[in-house]
């Protein structure tokens, strides 16, 4: 058979291979049609399932509600005076860095940062020999009449104005000496 | 016939054809704009051009998955299957024209994953041929019909991959650059798997 002759039988054959369609199907695909049409985005499958799962606004409100707890949980739910999330940063930098090797540029500043948030902050680490671990770096004052004192090492310690007195006195001695 | 009525006619057959090709040039570019509009109103997430995409394509597409051999009711499933995963990639829409190809690539690729989790099913094409009712059986007309049968039996036995360029060109009717699209293959792979499947063709219907 020739070339031609099977296109135009092929042609032929594609027009009359043909079957009723069942008349429901159409409407049963435009009833899947999501809601809320929208291009496709990488990173975007997640937000698109939860359009096209069609929750309630009550169970949609709940999602929302339960996501913010976890969130407040994540990041909020610390005592804001601990530091928060300034804190887990410096512990980053501290990681990337190596532990130990300049606590005092890491505390240097976060006293600037509470200095500039109108904290009550006193910075003693351009006088203290930073070689000895025990040397206060910095002190800062805590509700309730506790002190929250930086120590060269990067340790972090709440005292109460006794110890904290007990501690300058110690810091002032090996300074004399 | 004198010389002159022969001259009309051939004048009136030549504006017949004229008008003819006219029409079918401004059928094309109606058809050209209804498309450009179909692809920019879906582009822009439009939920009416997504009912008129299924009105224009689904009995298409369920035909098209008959034709590469799924039954009745598979291929239903795999249509709906078809529109849901066009919905979720309209980004991948680019104008009016690419419409053929991305929709038929969309089914395509549905079909080819049912293939492949179910190895061992068997093809089931479209059973009846329409024949025209002519009235009256001619031994020509006859042996026409057997020959279309008869294709119809050998294009079913051809590998997936060769039946597939066969129906998508021939069958859908779509361009070379639409079935390119919609087989996710380069032009050159498509041509070469045509022209095997037209030889594997010519070979076994003689």
């Amino acid at each position: 058979m020739k070339e031609e002759q099977i296109n135009e039988l092929l042609n032929e054959l594609g027009r009359r291979a043909t079957e009723p369609v069942r008349p429901g199907l159409g409407e049963e695909i435009k009833q899947r049609i999501p809601h809320r049409l929208s291009r496709h985005k990488i990173g975007w499958d997640t937000v698109n399932i939860i359009i096209d799962l069609r929750l309630s606004k009550s169970v949609a409100a709940a999602a929302i509600i339960i996501t913010m707890i976890l969130l407040l949980n994540l990041f909020g739910g610390r005592d804001l005076t601990s530091g928060g999330i300034l804190k887990d940063g410096m512990l980053l930098i501290n990681y990337w860095r190596g532990v130990g090797e300049d606590h005092v540029s890491i505390a240097r500043s976060k006293y600037e940062h509470l200095l500039d948030r109108g904290e009550n902050v006193i910075w003693y680490g351009d006088s203290i020999d930073i070689k000895d671990a025990n040397s206060v770096l910095m002190q800062r004052k805590l509700p309730d009449d506790k002190y929250e004192l930086t120590f060269a090492d990067g340790r972090e310690k709440q005292v109460n104005s006794e110890q904290l007195v007990k501690l300058l006195t110690r810091m002032l001695e090996k300074r004399t000496k | 016939m004198g010389k002159k009525a022969k001259l009309a006619k051939q004048k009136a057959d030549l504006t017949y054809l004229n008008n003819n090709q006219r029409n079918i040039d401004s059928d094309k570019d109606y058809l050209g704009q209804r498309r450009d509009s179909l692809a920019a109103r879906l582009r822009t997430g439009d939920r009416a051009a997504a009912a008129e995409l299924v009105d224009e394509y689904y009995q298409q597409i369920y035909l098209f998955m008959r034709k590469l051999g799924h039954d009745r009711q598979v291929s239903e499933d795999l249509t709906q299957e078809c529109f849901f995963n066009a919905w979720h990639h309209i980004g991948q829409l680019k104008d009016g024209k690419a419409l053929n190809g991305w929709i038929y690539r969309i089914a395509s690729n549905v079909s080819r994953l049912h293939w492949r989790k179910h190895k061992h099913m068997e093809v089931i094409g479209i059973e009846s041929i329409e024949m025209p009712n002519t009235g009256n059986d001619e031994p020509e007309k006859m042996e026409h019909n057997e020959q279309l049968e008869r294709l119809r039996d050998v294009v079913e036995r051809l590998p997936l991959k060769l039946r597939e360029t066969i129906i998508l060109h021939y069958m859908q009717q779509l361009t070379i650059a639409e079935a390119t699209e919609a087989a996710g293959i380069n032009q050159g792979t498509f041509k070469s798997r045509l022209n095997r499947a037209l030889k594997n063709l010519r070979k076994n219907i003689k």
